[in-house]
Formats: structure tokens, C-alpha cells, sequence
């Protein structure tokens, strides 16, 4: 699909990630996993309700702070702002629409790191987040292949998306993707996850 | 004897604390503050620190689960104090004007709760409880956390407590919450106040500032109204010689007589 076609798609979507199924459009982890749930499919079908109930848990924390640090990361850092995330936010839109629509989504995004209280912390502190986060999922993968042992749940593919976008996103600083890098067993099972899954699409990112 | 912890409230008020007793992880004191804070981040982790004996991967549980409750229970818990009216006007609202002094309580517990309205806006979505507490061995940070959202939730009267109904449905959780309180809030377990039951304590200490604060209260009182009197010119003082002295006086008197 074209780079417009997608934005376009996206813009009804609203959030990503988001799939396209013949001519439904789903957004967000919650919804898409119902859907697939719906259909049949669940990875989390094998899993007890206590391990079901820390899964949750541990996706909430990654969207507590690996998200959040992102968005901050993306949209509060000045540098980062000025030189990346204007110009990739607003290139698929002609003039004016893209300056409007980039300060909009940033206005957003500083109105709700204020309300979650995110909007006084510092570079340092979140980045400290960052690396509290990345050792809590460290500690729960352990020498395991995914964090329920030897089958992917959910939480592979959500900390899979997250930790993947921060390695191989380029930003001004490296700082973020630095902070990931320093835990070996992440980064081991990204690689895995790559392979495994994405290798039809040539050379791997990660490697 | 314990240590005696302050805490500090969002909106810059010190509300002491009573002494707890030694063995009691210092992150399950009683704050009113809202939201629960993250107490593990305020003591310094060499000597407070209530996660001590747990191994990396009971941390790493702790902090998942932390954000589990931070995610799902905190705008419940904002909503159902803050932002549902009767709740807010009838057990809210009186229970932070009874803690704040004078001036505060009037304007204080409606700032709060136009601050609890904004982010409330952006971050509610659905609201649902989830019974997601273990007591990890011995009572831990995480312990903490959950009590202190799963007892403002049940031990407050409220009058509109769907959410109270339905988290008394889950039985083991109550259980959870009355075993932590017996163990660590035994005066609370009565009806009984806690001031008739220590013989010292805070009520003695705060006897002589109410005292103090009635004397102060009536001495500016009747400034206020001398002060008024003397500026409006119903009793005067005249330096006259002594002789006229009296006479002065009583034209003084006829003044006040006449006016009333």
C-alpha cells in the first residue's frame, strides 16, 4: 500500500497499530485482539488466571511507561521535535495542513503528559523510567525465549513492538535505544522474534 | 518506639502522622492524600525500603502490578471521591475541610477536586476493578499499594457505592483488607475514637494550639473593635489637665449615651 493510501487508512483509524480485514479497519492492541479473539484465535489461551492476570499487568506496564516515555521522548524533547517528529508528522499533508496538524498533536500530547504527571519530569527521569521498565521485563523473561516459556502471548508481540521501534528508530539522540541495548536478553529476544516471524522480508534490522 | 513519618499531601499541606510501630514497613502508613502516592520512591532505599527482602523477579511483579492498579483503579478511585457529587459532598469534601486548617478548608478540597476533574477527562475510559492483590510473603510495597486504594474504596461511607457493592462481592479481598488493617491499624478495627483510648498523644498536643488559637481569636476580636471605636470617634481620648479631666470624660459618656 502507498505511503498516502496508509495515511489515509490510518487517519480513519486513528490510533496504530491498526490492521485492515477486507473492508473493516480495527485500532489499538485491545480491539485487534478481541477481533482475532472473535475469530478463534487467542495466544493467551494456554495460560492459567494468575499468568493471565500478570500478562495484563506487565502489558500495562509497558504501556505505562514504554509508551509514555515515547511519546515524551517524540513530542516534549525540543530537539527531537524540531528536527524529526514535525516534518514525519506532517509529510503526508500539503501546506498549511502539516505545521497545524504537527502543533495540534503536540499540544495534545503535552495536555495529557501534564494530566498523567509526566509534564514536569526531566529528560534524565524518564529516561531512568525507561531503564526501571526494561529491568522489570528483563527480570520476568529470565533465560526464557518469550515470558510464558516456550509459547508468544500477547505481551511478546506488544514488547516486541515497542522495543523494535525504539532500536531501530533514528532520533537525535540515542540515549533511549542505548538504555534497551544494555539488557542482552532483550535484545536477544527481539532478534528471535525478527527472525522468526519477519525473515520473508529479507535482511533483519536488528542484526 | 517507631518512626514517626510525615506525608506529605498534594496540595502542600503536612499532615503528621501517628507513630507506627517498629516492624511495620514504613510505606503502609495511613495518608490522606489522593491519589495514593508511590511510597517505595520516597524513603531512601538503604533503611525504608518495604521491598528489601524481595528477589529481582517479585520486584519486577511489584512494579507490573503497580502500573496494573495506577492504570485501572486510580480513575475509579478519583471518580468515586472526586467527581461523583454525592459522594464528593457528603464524605470528600468534610473529611479534607475537618483535616485542614482554617482558612484552607473552604477553597482546598474544590481546587482538588477541579484538579482531579482534568485528568480524569483525558485518562478515564472504562471503569472496572480487578482482583489482582497478593500478599507476596511478608507485606511488601505492593501490599501497600493495593491496600491503599482497596480500603478508601471499602471503608469509606459512601452513599453512592456501586463500586463498594460490587468489591465486597470479592470475598477474598475484603478478607485481605481487614487482615492488614487488624495487623497494623488495630484502633482503627473499633468505632471506638482514638483519643479516648491513648492517654497521651496527638489530642494533648493539639489542646494548647486550639487554647491559643480562641485567646488570639478574641484578643483580635476586640481590637478590631476598639480600633473601630477610637477611628469613628464613639469614645475619644482628650489630654486635658486632671481637673477637667472627669467632666471631659463624662461629655465622653453623653456622646456614647446619645448615639445609642
Amino acid at each position: 500500500m502507498s505511503l498516502v493510501a496508509e495515511a489515509f487508512v490510518s487517519q480513519i483509524a486513528g490510533k496504530v497499530p491498526f490492521i485492515h480485514v477486507g473492508n473493516q479497519v480495527v485500532s489499538e492492541l485491545g480491539p485487534i485482539v478481541q477481533f482475532v479473539k472473535a475469530k478463534g484465535h487467542s495466544l493467551s489461551d494456554g495460560l492459567g488466571e494468575v499468568q493471565k492476570a500478570e500478562m495484563k499487568a506487565y502489558m500495562e506496564l509497558v504501556n505505562n511507561m514504554l509508551l509514555t516515555a515515547e511519546l515524551y521522548l517524540q513530542w516534549c524533547d525540543e530537539a527531537t521535535v524540531g528536527e524529526i517528529t514535525h516534518a514525519r508528522y506532517g509529510s503526508p499533508y500539503p501546506w498549511p495542513l502539516n505545521h497545524i496538524l504537527a502543533y495540534q498533536k503536540q499540544w495534545e500530547v503535552k495536555r495529557k503528559m501534564k494530566a498523567i504527571g509526566w509534564g514536569k519530569k526531566t529528560l534524565d527521569q524518564v529516561l531512568e523510567d525507561v531503564d526501571q521498565c526494561c529491568q522489570a521485563l528483563s527480570q520476568r523473561l529470565g533465560t526464557q525465549p518469550y515470558f510464558f516459556n516456550k509459547q508468544p502471548t500477547e505481551l511478546d508481540a506488544l514488547v516486541f513492538g515497542h522495543l523494535y521501534t525504539i532500536l531501530t528508530t533514528q532520533l537525535t539522540n540515542d540515549e533511549l535505544s542505548e538504555k534497551v541495548k544494555n539488557y542482552s536478553n532483550l535484545l536477544a529476544f527481539c532478534r528471535r522474534i525478527e527472525q522468526h516471524y519477519f525473515e520473508d522480508r529479507g535482511k533483519g534490522r536488528l542484526s | 518506639m517507631g518512626v514517626r513519618v510525615e506525608c506529605v499531601c498534594g496540595s502542600g499541606v503536612w499532615r503528621p502522622v501517628r507513630r507506627v510501630p517498629d516492624r511495620t514497613p514504613s510505606s503502609l502508613v495511613k495518608c490522606p492524600c489522593s491519589p495514593p502516592v508511590s511510597t517505595p520512591w520516597i524513603f531512601p532505599p538503604q533503611k525504608y525500603n518495604a521491598d528489601y527482602d524481595l528477589s529481582a523477579r517479585q520486584g519486577a511483579d511489584t512494579l507490573a502490578f503497580m502500573s496494573l492498579l495506577e492504570e485501572k483503579l486510580l480513575p475509579v478511585l478519583v471518580h468515586t471521591f472526586w467527581i461523583d457529587t454525592k459522594n464528593y459532598v457528603e464524605v470528600t469534601r468534610k473529611w479534607y475541610a475537618e483535616a485542614m486548617p482554617f482558612p484552607l478548608n473552604f477553597f482546598l478540597p474544590g481546587r482538588m477536586q477541579r484538579q482531579g476533574l482534568q485528568p480524569s477527562r483525558v485518562v478515564l475510559a472504562r471503569i472496572e476493578a480487578k482482583e489482582d492483590a497478593t500478599l507476596l510473603g511478608g507485606p511488601a510495597s505492593l501490599d501497600a499499594f493495593v491496600f491503599s486504594y482497596l480500603a478508601l474504596l471499602l471503608q469509606a461511607k459512601l452513599p453512592s457505592g456501586k463500586l463498594q457493592a460490587h468489591l465486597r462481592g470479592l470475598h477474598n479481598l475484603c478478607a485481605y483488607c481487614t487482615h492488614i488493617l487488624s495487623l497494623y491499624f488495630p484502633w482503627d478495627g473499633a468505632e471506638v475514637p482514638p483519643p479516648r483510648q491513648t492517654p497521651a498523644g496527638p489530642e494533648t498536643e493539639e489542646e494548647p494550639y486550639r487554647r491559643r488559637n480562641q485567646i488570639l481569636s478574641v484578643l483580635a476580636g476586640l481590637a478590631a473593635m476598639v480600633g473601630y471605636a477610637l477611628l469613628s470617634g464613639i469614645v475619644s481620648i482628650q489630654r486635658a489637665t486632671p481637673a477637667r479631666a472627669p467632666g471631659t470624660r463624662a461629655l465622653g459618656m453623653a456622646e456614647e449615651d446619645e448615639e445609642e
